[in-house]
C-alpha cells in the first residue's frame, strides 16, 4: 500500500483522474443547464455515442481532429434540435423521450460503425498540450497541472463560463425562470419554449463535445457502447452538485480521481482477485451513495420534467 | 399521446438516413450460391459484422474457406445479430430452410439454441465458444484454450522487456479473457521469473476509456510492454502507440491496431473444428461432442507483425513453446 | 371627460363546451379603478387574460389609447403598457426581488447587470410606499410583501393600466388598508386599474366603475353611489340575496368539544399548531380566523385524527382521546366538513346518493348482510336532496357534475344530517356562489339553534364574523386571542391576524 504513495505515482493516478473527470464535466455541465431550464434529458449517454461516432468518423475520414471535433459539437447540437422539438414543441414525457434518445444512440452508432468502418481503426486525436512547457521545470506539480490536452483545459474553463453564463446574463435569468416558474416568465415576456429550447441545444452540444473528448482525447478508436454509462453517471452528478457548475465540478473530479485510483491500485497488486470486481463497482456505488445522500433535493428547479403550457 | 407518433416519425426518418449510408458502404457479406443435387449447406448467425477483423470475421472467413476447397456446398450468413432475440429468429429461420448445419458463434446465443434445436432433429447445430451441448443429439459446441496462445505471448514478451514490467488489461474476471490474462501471466513469469506482470480488470468488455486509463496507469507504473483481451482494448492499444509501448493481441490479428507496435497476436482458425463437425453430420452424427481448439489441430496460431524487427531467437523460442505446448512437455497450468 | 385608456368591444371567447366571455365590453378611463365583479366562472380572469395577451378573443376588438391594438402576448401587452398582478403571484421563488423585476429586460446575451434596477426599485418603493428590499429572494418573503414585489414588477415597466385579479384574497385586513391606499395613489397618477374581487365591501370602496359579469355576460353596469351591495348581489346571482345573517340570542349548553393543549406538525415537521386550547359549547358556533397557512388546516386534520397529535388532547362530548382515527371521532359523535370538497368531502366519479351515504353506508338500513340495500340509499339520499335544496338532475348524477355550491351542499346534507353533535367545518363557502353560501350560512345557523356545537375554519374574515358567538384567531400555529363577537372590530381582528397583540 505504501507503494501508492509515491508522488509519482500519486500525480500519474491524479492526473489520470482530471483526464478521466472530463467526460462527465462537459456532459453534467451541459445536462445541469437543460435542467435549470426545467428539461429532464436521459438520452445523454445516447448524445455522447453519436457526438463520439461523428467525431472519430469525421476524424478517421478526414484526417483532421479538428474538423472531427466539430462534427462532435454539430452532432451534438442537432441531437437538441430534435430533443427540443419532442419535448418543449410536442410536449412529450420527458423521462421516457430520453430513454428513447439513448436506445437510438446506442443503436444508431453501433450500426454506423459496423456499416461504415467495421473494424476499430486507429485515429489521431486532438492531443495538443498547450501548456506542457510550463511542466518542464516545475516538477510533479507543473504536471498535475500543466500536462494536460488542450480539450482537458476547455473543460475546465467552461465551468466559470457557464456558471457567468447562468448567473450573470439574461439569458441565465431566463434560464433560471422557466426552470422554476414558467408561468411567471411567460407574463413577463419571456418565451419560456425558446430558452428552454435553447437550453436544450446547449446542453446536447456540451454532450456531443463530451463524446467527442473521449474519442479524440482518449481513446483515439471507436466501439461499440464506447462511452460505457457516462452519460447516466453524468445525469446522477448534476443531481450530486445541486445543478450548480461548482459542485458539479466537483462531481466529475471525485469520479475521475476514484476510477484511476481503482486502477492504479490494482496495477500494484493492492487490490485483486474477487476483491477486483467489486473496487470496479467502486463508481457506481459511490452514485448510489450520491444520489441517497443528497435525495434532499434542495435546488431541483421547480418545473423540471414538466412541459409548459398556458391553460395549465 | 403526441409523443409515439413523433418519435416513430423520426426513427423512420433516420431510418432512411442509416439505410442510405449502409447502401454506399462496402456490403459484400450477404452472399449465398445455389447449388442443385444434394448439396451440404451451411448457415452462420453471428453478432458483429462479417468484416469486423475480429470475433465474427474469423467464423466468416472459416467458412468461406470450406466453401473454397468444396468441403462444402453453399453458405449463408447473418451478421450484426448483437440482439439476441433477432439472433434466435434467424437461427430458426435457416432450420426451417433446412439447412445441414448451423453455427450460432456466440456464447449469448446458447438460451434460443437449446429451445430451438429440439424442433429440428434432422438438423445439427453447432455453437460458441461454449462447451455445453445441452445433452442433445443434434447439438456440437466449440472452444478454444486461449490460455495456449496467451502462454506463448508471454514468454515472447519476458524476452522483449527491458523494465521487467509488464502491463495486462482485462474486461471482466471470466471466461476466455481470463484464462488468456492467466496463461500470459503463466508464460512470462516461466521465461523470466524477474517479470512483474501487472493485471488490470476494467470491468467492462465496452468501456474503451477505461481501457485507455489502465494502459496509461501500466505505462507510468514502468511497464514496456502490454497485453489486453477483449473488445475494449482498442483504447489501450492507441495509449500503447502514442507512447511507443509493444502490445500482444489476442482473438484477431490487432497488427492493424498499430503497425509500429504490435509483436504478435493469437489468432483463431475454426475452419479445422468446422471441417471436422461438416464431416460427422455428412456420416449422420448430428451433434453431442464439444471441440476444443488447441495449436495441436492448427485451431490456434500466433501470427507475427512482419513489421516488426522481432530477434530471429525469440521468435524461435516461440515455436519452441509451441511444440512444447502441442508434445505436453509444457503447460501452462490450467 | 376624458377619452377611455383602454376599450374592449363584443369581445367573445370559446373554450371546448363553455362559452367563457359573450359580447363583453368593458371601458377603462385614466384615473379611474373599473371592478370586475361577478360570481367564480363568470368569465373574469378569462377576459383580463385577453387583456394581457394570454388568450386571443374569437371575436371582438381592442383598442388602447384610441387606436386598435392586437395583442397576441405578455410582450405586447407589456409593451404598450399594461400590467397585470395575478391571483397566483408570478414570481420566481428562488430568484429575488430584484431578479424578478429584470426578468424579461434586455437582450439574451447581454449582461444583467442589477445596480440600476435596485435604484430604480428603490425609487419606486418610496415614492408608492411599498416596501421590498430588492436582494431577498421571494421564498423568504411574506405573502403581503410578495404582493408588492409583483406591483412593483408592474411599475418598473411603467404600466399605464394594471390588472389586479384578486388581490385581496390573500391579505389580512391591515394589508387590505395599506393595498387601497397604494391604489389610490396610482390612480392620482392618472394610471387605470382594473381591480377583480368577489368581495362587496372592498368593491363598495374602492371603485369609481362596476361591471358585473354572469355566466360570460354583462349583467350590469353602475358606480357605487348607484348601487347598494344587496344590488350588486342580486346583478351577480341573478336573483335577490339575502347578505346580513342574524345570530339569534341563546345561552351556550355544556362543552361539548374541547382541545386541550394541542400541538401538530405540518407536512415539513415543523410545529403547525402549538399550545392549541379552546372550548366550544352546544349551541354555539366558534369562528377561527387566521391568513391561510396558520395552522388552520393541520388543526382540523388534527381534531378528525387525520394527522398525528404530537402533545395535548381532545375530548368529544367528554371522551377524551390524544390518539383519535376517524372513525372513532365519527362515533364520539363528530361531523366534518373538510376544506377541499372535492378532494376530501366527495368522490366525483360517485352519484350524489352514494357520497350522500358514504358515512352510513355500512350500516342498516343502508346495509343488509353484507349487501347494500339499493331502495334504502334511493329513498334517503331523495329526501336529503329535497331537504337541502341540492340542484341536480336526479340522485344517480355523478357528483362531479354538479356546481360547486351543490357540491358543497351534498357534502352538508350528508354531514349535517345524521345525529353528531358536534360540527367541524373548514371553508364551507370558498369558491361557491353568493345565492349557495346565503343557504349554507343559514343552514349553519339552524344547527346552532339545534343545539349543535360548531367549529368553523374560514379564511373569510366577513362570514367568520357574521355567524360567530366567539372568534379565535391564529397566527403561525398558536392562539394570538379569544373574542367575544360583540367585541370585536375588524381594525382588532386584523392586528391579531398580522401577528400583532
Amino acid at each position: 500500500m505504501s507503494e501508492f504513495f509515491t508522488v509519482a505515482i500519486l500525480t500519474a493516478t491524479l492526473t489520470s483522474g482530471i483526464r478521466q473527470a472530463v467526460p462527465y464535466l462537459l456532459a453534467a455541465l451541459g445536462e445541469a443547464v437543460s435542467q435549470r431550464a426545467g428539461v429532464l434529458n436521459l438520452g445523454v449517454e445516447g448524445v455522447m455515442l453519436i457526438g463520439a461516432f461523428s467525431a472519430y468518423y469525421a476524424t478517421l475520414e478526414t484526417k483532421s481532429a479538428a474538423i472531427g471535433l466539430l462534427m462532435g459539437l454539430l452532432a451534438g447540437m442537432f441531437m437538441g434540435l430534435i430533443y427540443a422539438f419532442i419535448t418543449v414543441v410536442m410536449h412529450a414525457e420527458q423521462g421516457i423521450s430520453g430513454i428513447g434518445i439513448y436506445l437510438f444512440g446506442l443503436g444508431f452508432t453501433d450500426l454506423l460503425f459496423q456499416k461504415q468502418v467495421g473494424t476499430p481503426r486507429p485515429i489521431q486525436g486532438l492531443k495538443t498540450k498547450p501548456m506542457n512547457w510550463l511542466a518542464e521545470d516545475t516538477g510533479r506539480v507543473g504536471e498535475l497541472l500543466f500536462s494536460h490536452t488542450i480539450l482537458t483545459y476547455v473543460a475546465f474553463l467552461l465551468v466559470p463560463a457557464v456558471y457567468w453564463l447562468v448567473t450573470r446574463t439574461t439569458f441565465g435569468l431566463n434560464v433560471r425562470a422557466v426552470g422554476e416558474n414558467p408561468h411567471a416568465a411567460d407574463t413577463l415576456g419571456v418565451s419560456v419554449n425558446g430558452v428552454r429550447a435553447a437550453a436544450i441545444v446547449f446542453g446536447n452540444t456540451m454532450a456531443g463535445l463530451a463524446g467527442a473528448v473521449l474519442v479524440l482525447d482518449i481513446v483515439q478508436n471507436f466501439q461499440q457502447n464506447l462511452t460505457a454509462g457516462r452519460g447516466f453517471i453524468a445525469i446522477a452528478l448534476v443531481y450530486f452538485g445541486a445543478w450548480r457548475p461548482l459542485r458539479v465540478m466537483a462531481g466529475a473530479l471525485l469520479f475521475g480521481i476514484v476510477s484511476s485510483t481503482v486502477l492504479t491500485l490494482q496495477a500494484l497488486d493492492v487490490i485483486s482477485g474477487s476483491v477486483t470486481s467489486i473496487a470496479n463497482m467502486a463508481p457506481a456505488v459511490l452514485t448510489v451513495i450520491v444520489l441517497v445522500v443528497v435525495s434532499r433535493r434542495i435546488g431541483q428547479p421547480a418545473a423540471l420534467t414538466k412541459p409548459f403550457t398556458r391553460d395549465a | 399521446m403526441k409523443y409515439p407518433r413523433v418519435f416513430n416519425l423520426l426513427l423512420a426518418l433516420l431510418g432512411v438516413f442509416a439505410l442510405a449510408i449502409a447502401g454506399c458502404g462496402n456490403d459484400d457479406d450477404d452472399s449465398s450460391t445455389t447449388q442443385t443435387g444434394t448439396s451440404f449447406r451451411v448457415a452462420v448467425v453471428a453478432p458483429s459484422a462479417s468484416n469486423d477483423l475480429a470475433f465474427t470475421q474469423s467464423i466468416v472467413d472459416a467458412v468461406r474457406k470450406l466453401e473454397a476447397s468444396n468441403h462444402i456446398d453453399e453458405v449463408s450468413i447473418t451478421d450484426g445479430t448483437f440482439v439476441v432475440e433477432d439472433a434466435g429468429a434467424a437461427i430458426r429461420g435457416y432450420a426451417e430452410e433446412g439447412y445441414d448445419l448451423v453455427v450460432a458463434h456466440g456464447s449469448q446465443y446458447g438460451g434460443p439454441l437449446q429451445e430451438i434445436a429440439p424442433d429440428f432433429p434432422e438438423t445439427s447445430f453447432i455453437w460458441g465458444t461454449a462447451v455445453d451441448t445441452f445433452g442433445l443429439p443434434n447439438v456440437y459446441s466449440y472452444s478454444v484454450r486461449s490460455d495456449l496462445g496467451g502462454y506463448v505471448n508471454g514468454v515472447v514478451a519476458a524476452q522483449l522487456t527491458e523494465s521487467n514490467i509488464i502491463g495486462v488489461i482485462g474486461p471482466v474476471e471470466v471466461g476466455d479473457a481470463k484464462l488468456y490474462v492467466d496463461g500470459f501471466e503463466a508464460g512470462a513469469q516461466a521465461q523470466n521469473p524477474d517479470v512483474d506482470v501487472k493485471i488490470v480488470y476494467t470491468g467492462s468488455f465496452s468501456d474503451v476509456a477505461a481501457a485507455a486509463e489502465a494502459a496509461q496507469s501500466h505505462i507510468s507504473l514502468g511497464a514496456d510492454v502490454l497485453t489486453g483481451s477483449a473488445q475494449m482494448v482498442v483504447g489501450a492499444t492507441g495509449v500503447a502507440q502514442e507512447n511507443g509501448v509493444l502490445w500482444f493481441g489476442t482473438q484477431a490479428n490487432q497488427t492493424p491496431l498499430g503497425e509500429d507496435i504490435v509483436v504478435a497476436s493469437q489468432v483463431y482458425r475454426w475452419e479445422g473444428i468446422l471441417a471436422d463437425a461438416v464431416d460427422r453430420v455428412k456420416a449422420g452424427e448430428l451433434g453431442g461432442e464439444t471441440f476444443i481448439m488447441t495449436f495441436a489441430g492448427g485451431g490456434i496460431d500466433i501470427q507475427f507483425n512482419d513489421n516488426f524487427d522481432l530477434p530471429q531467437e525469440v521468435r524461435g523460442s516461440a515455436q519452441a513453446t509451441i511444440d512444447g505446448l502441442i508434445d505436453g512437455s509444457i503447460t501452462t497450468g490450467q | 371627460m376624458q377619452p377611455p385608456m383602454l376599450e374592449m368591444r363584443n369581445i367573445t371567447k370559446r373554450f371546448p363546451g363553455v362559452v367563457a366571455n359573450e359580447g363583453v365590453d368593458l371601458t377603462v378611463l385614466p384615473g379611474q379603478v373599473h371592478t370586475l365583479l361577478g360570481e367564480n366562472g363568470a368569465g373574469k380572469s378569462t377576459l383580463v387574460k385577453i387583456l394581457y395577451g394570454l388568450y386571443q378573443p374569437d371575436e371582438g376588438n381592442i383598442s388602447f389609447d384610441g387606436s386598435p391594438i392586437n395583442i397576441d402576448s405578455p410582450a405586447t401587452a407589456i409593451g404598450i403598457g399594461i400590467g397585470m398582478i395575478h391571483q397566483h403571484f408570478m414570481l420566481v421563488d428562488t430568484l429575488t426581488v430584484a431578479e424578478n423585476v429584470a426578468l424579461g429586460l434586455g437582450k439574451q446575451l447581454s449582461l444583467t447587470n442589477l445596480k440600476p434596477i435596485r435604484q430604480r426599485i428603490e425609487e419606486v418603493s418610496e415614492e408608492f410606499g411599498l416596501r421590498v428590499n430588492p436582494d431577498a429572494y421571494i421564498w423568504q418573503m411574506a405573502v403581503g410583501e410578495r404582493q408588492r414585489a409583483e406591483i412593483l414588477k408592474a411599475l418598473y415597466r411603467n404600466v399605464r393600466l394594471l390588472v389586479l385579479d384578486e388581490p385581496t384574497a390573500v391579505l389580512t385586513p391591515p394589508e387590505v388598508t395599506d393595498l387601497f391606499v397604494t391604489l389610490k395613489q396610482l390612480t392620482a397618477d392618472g394610471r387605470g386599474l382594473v381591480f377583480i374581487s368577489h368581495k362587496l365591501n372592498e368593491v363598495m370602496e374602492i371603485s369609481d366603475e362596476i361591471t358585473v359579469l354572469r355566466d360570460g355576460k354583462v349583467s350590469g353596469h353602475t358606480r357605487p353611489a348607484e348601487c347598494t351591495r344587496e344590488s350588486l348581489a342580486t346583478l351577480m346571482v341573478g336573483r335577490p340575496v339575502e347578505l346580513t345573517r342574524t345570530l339569534e340570542a341563546q345561552t351556550p349548553g355544556t362543552p361539548k368539544l374541547e382541545v386541550h393543549s394541542l400541538a401538530v406538525r405540518g407536512d415539513r415537521g415543523k410545529l403547525a399548531v402549538e399550545d392549541v386550547s379552546l372550548q366550544v359549547h352546544a349551541g354555539e358556533i366558534v369562528g377561527i380566523v387566521g391568513v391561510s397557512g396558520n395552522g388552520q388546516r393541520e388543526l382540523a386534520e388534527a381534531i378528525m385524527g387525520l394527522r398525528e397529535i404530537e402533545s395535548g388532547e381532545i375530548a368529544i362530548n367528554s371522551q377524551q382521546t390524544s390518539t383519535p382515527t376517524p372513525k372513532q371521532v365519527r362515533q364520539m359523535g363528530l361531523a366534518y366538513v373538510p376544506e377541499e370538497r372535492m378532494k376530501y368531502g366527495s368522490i366525483g366519479d360517485f352519484t350524489v346518493a352514494e357520497n350522500l351515504v358514504l358515512t352510513d353506508y355500512n350500516r342498516p338500513p343502508y346495509v343488509r348482510r353484507g349487501v347494500l340495500s339499493l331502495s334504502a340509499i334511493e329513498q334517503r339520499s331523495k329526501q336529503l336532496v329535497d331537504d337541502y335544496s341540492i340542484r341536480t338532475p336526479n340522485t344517480q348524477t355523478l357528483t362531479r357534475k354538479l356546481s360547486g355550491g351543490n357540491i358543497q351542499k351534498v357534502v352538508l346534507a350528508r354531514e349535517f344530517s345524521g345525529d353528531a353533535e358536534v360540527l367541524l367545518v373548514a371553508q364551507p363557502t370558498r369558491g361557491v356562489d353568493i345565492g349557495a353560501a346565503e343557504y349554507i350560512h343559514q343552514q349553519l345557523l339552524t344547527q346552532r339553534k339545534q343545539g349543535k356545537a360548531i367549529l368553523l375554519i374560514s379564511e373569510d374574515l366577513d362570514e367568520v364574523m357574521a355567524l360567530s358567538d366567539r372568534l379565535v384567531v391564529m397566527y403561525e400555529g398558536a392562539i394570538m386571542g379569544q373574542i367575544p363577537k360583540q367585541e370585536a372590530t375588524t381594525e382588532q381582528i386584523g392586528l391579531l391576524m398580522s401577528g400583532v397583540s
